[in-house]
């Protein structure tokens, strides 16, 4: 997958165990692991089965669905809770995984983004586990079920440290490790519109969960629209 | 957990553990060591079936000529496996689409059967509805035993279909059944490792198809 860097998986190996990390320490807190794959529904089924039934005897069931059918934004809104997983199985510009990706944030959904091909925008999701092959070998020939089943394996040997499944508290240095940290920064967090009105007020869906905001600033936003608040202002529009 | 005297030889295990960064770094390490396993089992199994390989893709493109339909059946994580097997012929990436059926994707009939005659036969009793002499019937079981499996092989193989498995660990039942016409087996212990590696069959048996079905261009 990475024949160039001499190993066979390349930088992916790191992305695993941090995103393993990530998903063992939401699941110890009670999460739900969403699973989409519009292009291949099969692999939506195949890592959620991983979770739900495991292979080796005597690891714990944790709750996984794969999220099937016709609008993916529509069921993921109305299924997830905040704390919760969202995995998909999808190319860079599967346009229905692009736009929950977007709303994640919102929705307080930790996401983990895994394809090859063309890579999704920095940032598109909390982890990005992106193999450099062949799109035929990575769908068809075991490329990505390789990688959810690490993920399994890798999440599963995370639940042996309890000591680290405590998810960082805001402003930790393990979160905050970028230059920007919308959690403990002065940056805006993400919201989605549920309702507008009355006058220039709104009512959005955060990681926090539904607050009362003002749109003076941004005009009136319609349903779904995402947008930025800060202070219980949406300062701008976010193209959803 | 662990008492006071050896908590020191098991510093994994200690509730008190708070840097993530060796553990982290053994995930890494972990991840590629079965990355590699994944990737030489994929070549050895492929090296080993290359003849066998050959004659499957030979006999389903000749049958599939004749105007034959493949049927693919598993569980769990083989029932999604022999789904993506079936779509790569109806959808494929590239070249001829196939007329290909996963008996795992209708969940009326999947539950029908199930309920009424038994999970056993889930497989088989599709088989006896849809199946002509002439069509392909491929299973996939990284044990080998799964019973519905073996009996829709049993039944495929009576209606003279030409059947395909693939197995793991020893190959189990499948291996010994005697209704399998070609059974791969995958030598491993591991049930992640078998499925890749069954996959990556999978995927140049179906490339093997589409090349003779190419060549041919005689649809």
């Amino acid at each position: 997958m990475s024949p160039s860097s001499g190993t066979v998986l390349g930088t992916v190996a790191g992305d695993l165990a941090t995103a393993s990390l990530d998903m063992a320490r939401r699941f110890a807190a009670g999460a739900t692991m969403w699973c989409a794959a519009p292009q291949w529904p099969s692999h939506a089924q195949h890592l959620a089965v991983e979770f739900v039934h495991p292979v080796i005897v005597g690891k714990r069931a944790l709750p996984a669905v794969a999220v099937e059918g016709g609008d993916l934004v529509s069921m993921l809104r109305i299924v997830s809770s905040s704390g919760d997983l969202f995995v998909a199985v999808a190319g860079a510009d599967e346009p229905a995984v692009g736009a929950a990706m977007r709303r994640a944030p919102a929705w307080g959904l930790r996401s983990i983004w895994i394809g090859t091909g063309a890579r999704p925008a920095a940032g598109a999701a909390d982890h990005v586990l992106w193999l450099d092959a062949d799109i035929a070998e990575s769908a068809y020939g075991g490329g990505f079920v390789l990688v959810y089943h690490l993920l399994w394996e890798l999440t599963h040997v995370c639940f042996e440290h309890p000591g680290l499944l405590s998810i960082p508290a805001v402003g930790d240095a393990e979160e905050c490790h970028d230059e920007v940290c919308i959690t403990c920064s002065d940056e805006g967090r993400l919201a989605e519109v549920i309702t507008t009105g009355p006058g220039s007020h709104a009512r959005v869906r955060t990681s926090a969960g539904v607050e009362a905001i003002d749109t003076t600033l941004i005009g009136t936003p319609q349903p779904g629209d995402l947008v930025l608040v800060h202070a219980g202002s949406a300062v701008t529009t976010i193209e959803g | 957990m662990t008492s006071e005297t050896t908590g020191f030889l098991y510093p994994f295990i200690d509730s008190d553990e708070r840097d993530s960064s060796s553990l982290l770094a053994d995930l890494g390490t972990s991840a590629e060591a079965k990355a590699v396993q994944s990737r030489q089992l994929q070549a050895a199994t492929l090296d080993r079936f290359a003849e066998q390989i050959a004659e499957i893709t030979d006999e389903m493109a000749a049958r599939f000529a004749a105007g034959a339909r493949l049927f693919t059946f598993g569980n769990g994580g083989s029932a999604t496996d022999a789904a993506s097997f079936a779509a790569l012929f109806t959808r494929p990436p590239w070249g001829r689409p196939l007329p290909a059926r996963s008996l795992v994707a209708d969940e009326a009939t999947l539950t029908a059967l199930g309920n009424d005659v038994g999970f056993e036969l889930v497989f088989s009793r599709q088989l006896i509805a849809h199946s002509r002499a002439n069509d392909i019937a491929v299973g996939f079981s990284t044990s080998g035993n799964s019973d519905n499996v073996i009996r829709a092989f049993g039944e495929a193989h009576r209606r003279e279909l030409l059947t395909v498995g693939l197995a793991g660990h020893d190959g189990g039942e499948m291996a010994t059944c005697g209704d399998v016409d070609q059974c791969l087996v995958v030598r491993s212990d591991s049930v992640h490792r078998i499925q890749e590696t069954q996959d990556a069959v999978a995927l140049v048996l179906w490339a093997g198809v589409q090349a003779i079905v190419e060549s041919k261009g005689d649809r």
